[in-house]
């Protein structure tokens, strides 16, 4: 068994990932420069794959001091995933797009998040990777909301390390925070920070500043460090079973209505990037309500982790790709681009079943297992649940019927440009994964045990 | 043996459609003629195995065979379990799904020959296929879920078939909204069956129930499952979708709508029937959606002027009926009447495409004689009142507009908080600027 067992093992990640986004935006960054950087996404995906099968967790060099990186299984889970997802994405386009040294600095500032063990060192990567687009927006005056709300999470966990501190807990690992440190303001705070992070209704209008505005892959390096989500898990999880009723009735309630206010935003939406994004946080969304539930609902919520990041960078890949050939800026209720691109048209539905609960796709599998926790506790929050994967449903197949479907607005355009099956190879494997795990979720469900 | 005929029937679909996709993603090329033998043998070999099947089924009834394979998957407590039950209703649904689907497969040779199309159509209709043996030998809710999705999944994949052109994909559009709606009625009965019974057994629910479990919420899980058969039936309120599914190629249209996946309904209904006996308002109130039902397509059908759209209000029509039977008891019946209804629509659906030869060409019409309906029960109402009711008809009862304003009035909270936060938004941003002294 491979060991990995050296101390400075953490930082490999962050060097791997910071130093080409140092070098990139000092000299131009060619397509070949390009290929390495997504190559060493790859190389980060298969260290994460051999940690995270091998179990081999070691001790943090830093533990207790005020920078604290660290593998566990939570954080080799979600590296293994961010890495994965963004290489499957952007691999098989990666002729079509040219990486900023800004997006360079979203990964590795994410990978930071992924890592971080303790409240400062979270602090520090999340403030950073934040920064970057708040730069551009102070710059041209817009993202108000962006700005003010992330200013407010930042107060909110400035004073979440005063009151850590005042217990002598600051540089304490996040997964050690006793019960007794979680009063109603410690609560409160954790509350917004958690939901403020993942994009989660109320404090969820700072996406729309995003939305459009940032490249989909920069927008999933934002949303993949799952930064609200590594906090929940880490932070309050450990000891939600000491917490007041109410205050999980609170977060089971908020993400579930998320979910919905994310799927109705994306079918009133007419611009289908948009939409798309909108699919992904909708189902995001419900992440959250399966962590809190119970035991076997947040080893559905792992899974279903699993597979909105490889499906939805999928989504978000191919629609990329196809934007860039034809440039879909015309009005037009259909763009038709089944006619061009028939293969990546079906993969495109398939990964959309992938997610929205189609059997034999995974996230049937995932649905089964939330609902079934959920209804342990919650059984009316369960029934709001359904109706935010039917809503999710819909609104998968709007966007599949008016980007693919239809008469197309260009006719002039004769031809198949679909990719050849060497260059689709990621996403036929991403699927092949999403189809075992729908068809063979034991395989899966087994290893999640924590 | 039954249960080496079983295994056969449920798995060689899969290995089918795993073929099937493997041809598609690869770059086998496999001509028309190839797959339309291939196609032949598999139906037959499908038709047999459900006829063994149902021979078997019926030899031995009225005692049914359970089958368990091992659980699909466990997390906790809770186990998902891949259990079957063969008894005479799946066991004939089946036999119906195959031979039907089997006589689509032959039909399609010819009518789709030469189409860019007729191997995806091939495979979704596999996938149909396979979709329905699984609701017909499904023992859980759950599992049966896993049927009626894929059967609402290729329904719809199907309608929107000629995708270059914008009607049908409009109109699997509607189907899918129907269809997600009412299929949200089958998972919220599991989790009701499974939050008050601890189990979605169809063989366990009706034992528990004659022992006097669970309590007044029960009947909830009726009233979902019963929303739950009204998209794929066809039923009012849910049923305008249903007219305008006649989009797609018309061996889909007589296979989903007039044979197969319209019945599903009638089929959850008779497989919950041991439940719903347990519940006289249920049943009344299966059987007042059926009769409104009825009474509304024989209306509206009577005024549609073409031959797939006046068939498709005649099948909701019969289903409606079917709902009545079953509401009156008459299980037995009611299945005899969904499998000679399935075929004759069958039937139907696949001449209409050369009615008007057929017409021309039968021997014992004489050319140009117009032909009268023999009875017409307008006749019992005054002009005055046949009138109203055939303008009122011709809008379908506007129930598209009704259906309309609900959506409407369902999403008007949603509008009034988006433009309330758009505002939000823009004051953000003009307090930002005013901060940074930007203009």
């Amino acid at each position: 068994m491979m060991k990995l067992s050296s101390p400075f093992m953490e930082i490999v990640p962050l060097v791997t990932t910071f130093g080409p986004a140092v070098i990139s935006s000092f000299f131009h960054i060619g397509k070949r420069w390009q290929d390495f950087v997504l190559g060493l996404l790859g190389v980060l995906f298969l260290f994460f794959a051999v940690i995270f099968f091998t179990d081999e967790f070691s001790d943090s060099a830093f533990v207790y001091s005020l920078f604290d990186v660290r593998y566990n299984k939570i954080s080799v889970f979600i590296g293994l995933l961010y890495c994965g997802s963004l290489f499957t994405g952007l691999y098989p386009v990666r002729r079509t797009i040219n990486l900023s040294p800004e997006f360079l600095f979203y990964v590795a500032g994410g990978l930071g998040i992924i890592l971080a063990n303790n409240l400062p060192t979270f602090l520090l990567f999340w403030t950073f990777q934040r920064a970057i687009p708040m730069r551009a927006f102070l710059k041209e005056g817009t993202g108000g909301t962006y700005v003010f709300q992330h200013l407010m999470t930042f107060i909110c966990f400035l004073l979440l390390m005063f009151f850590a501190g005042k217990e002598g807990l600051l540089l304490v690992p996040m997964t050690e925070m006793p019960a007794s440190f979680f009063t109603w303001p410690v609560l409160l705070l954790t509350f917004v920070i958690v939901y403020e992070a993942h994009g989660i209704f109320p404090f969820h209008s700072w996406v729309h500043d995003v939305v459009g505005r940032l490249p989909w892959y920069e927008f999933s390096a934002i949303f993949l460090t799952r930064a609200g989500i590594l906090l929940f898990v880490q932070l309050l999880l450990p000891t939600l079973k000491f917490d007041p009723d109410i205050f999980q009735i609170l977060l089971l309630s908020l993400s579930i209505f998320s979910s919905l206010y994310w799927s109705l935003r994306g079918i009133l939406e007419e611009n289908f990037a948009k939409k798309t994004t909108y699919l992904y946080i909708a189902q995001a969304s419900l992440l959250l309500t399966g962590m809190q539930a119970n035991l076997t609902a947040a080893k559905g919520s792992y899974l279903h982790m699993m597979v909105i990041s490889v499906a939805g960078t999928s989504l978000f890949s191919i629609l990329g790709y196809v934007n860039h050939s034809f440039g879909l800026k015309r009005r037009s209720q259909f763009y038709g681009m089944a006619t061009y691109y028939p293969k990546l048209a079906t993969l495109f539905c398939l990964f959309g079943f992938c997610v929205i609960g189609v059997p034999l796709g995974a996230s049937h599998v995932v649905e089964d297992v939330v609902i079934t926790g959920l209804l342990e506790y919650w059984p009316y929050l369960g029934l709001g649940h359904i109706f935010a994967t039917a809503l999710n449903g819909i609104l998968f197949f709007l966007i599949f019927t008016k980007i693919f479907l239809g008469p197309s607005p260009y006719h002039e355009t004769h031809g198949n440009f679909d990719m050849t099956l060497g260059e689709m190879l990621p996403y036929l494997l991403a699927f092949l994964l999403l189809l075992m795990i729908g068809l063979m979720p034991s395989l899966f469900l087994g290893r999640i045990t924590w | 043996m039954a249960n080496s005929f079983f295994t056969l029937l449920i798995f060689t679909p899969l290995l089918w459609m795993g073929l099937l996709a493997g041809v598609y993603f690869t770059r086998i090329k496999l001509s028309e003629q190839h797959l339309s033998n291939a196609l032949r043998f598999y139906s037959l070999y499908m038709v047999t195995l459900a006829l063994g099947l149902a021979v078997l089924t019926f030899l031995h009834r009225p005692s049914f065979l359970l089958i368990d394979f091992a659980d699909w998957f466990a997390v906790g407590d809770y186990q998902f379990k891949l259990r079957f039950i063969v008894d005479l209703l799946g066991a004939t649904y089946a036999l119906l799904a195959t031979a039907l689907v089997g006589v689509i497969f032959r039909f399609s040779r010819n009518y789709l020959h030469r189409e860019a199309g007729y191997f995806r159509f091939v495979f979704l209709l596999s996938t149909l296929l396979f979709g329905l043996i699984v609701v017909s030998f499904s023992r859980s809710i759950d599992l049966l879920f896993i049927g009626w999705e894929l059967v609402g999944t290729t329904s719809v994949l199907l309608i929107s078939y000629f995708y270059d052109k914008s009607q049908p994909v409009v109109h699997a559009t509607k189907a899918i909204i129907s269809y997600r709606l009412c299929d949200m009625g089958i998972l919220a009965g599991a989790a009701w069956a499974h939050h008050y019974l601890h189990t979605t057994d169809f063989v366990i629910i009706p034992t528990l129930l004659d022992h006097g479990h669970g309590g007044a919420g029960l009947v909830f899980i009726g009233l979902f499952i019963t929303w739950a058969s009204l998209a794929k039936a066809g039923q009012l309120p849910m049923c305008s979708w249903l007219p305008a599914a006649m989009e797609g190629p018309t061996p889909s249209s007589a296979i989903f709508y007039g044979a197969l996946s319209v019945h599903l309904g009638p089929f959850l209904l008779l497989r919950f029937y041991d439940y719903f006996a347990h519940f006289p308002v249920l049943l009344v109130l299966v059987g007042l959606i059926g009769g409104l039902s009825a009474v509304y397509a024989t209306l509206v059908g009577r005024t549609r002027s073409d031959a797939k759209t006046m068939l498709a209000y005649a099948t909701i029509s019969q289903v409606g009926l079917i709902y009545i039977e079953i509401a009156l008891g008459f299980t037995g019946f009611a299945l005899f009447h969904m499998v000679t209804h399935a075929s004759l629509r069958t039937y139907q659906f696949l001449r209409s495409s050369s009615l008007i030869q057929d017409f021309y060409e039968n021997p014992v019409v004489e050319h140009n004689r117009t032909i009268h309906r023999r009875f017409s029960f307008e006749r019992f109402f005054s002009p005055a009142v046949r009138q109203r009711v055939y303008v009122h008809a011709l809008h379908g009862f506007h129930l598209d507009y009704f259906t309309g304003r609900l959506i409407a009035g369902f999403l008007y909270p949603m509008r009034v908080y988006l433009q309330w936060e758009a505002r939000w938004l823009e004051f953000d941003t003009r307090l930002l600027k005013l901060l940074l002294r930007k203009k």
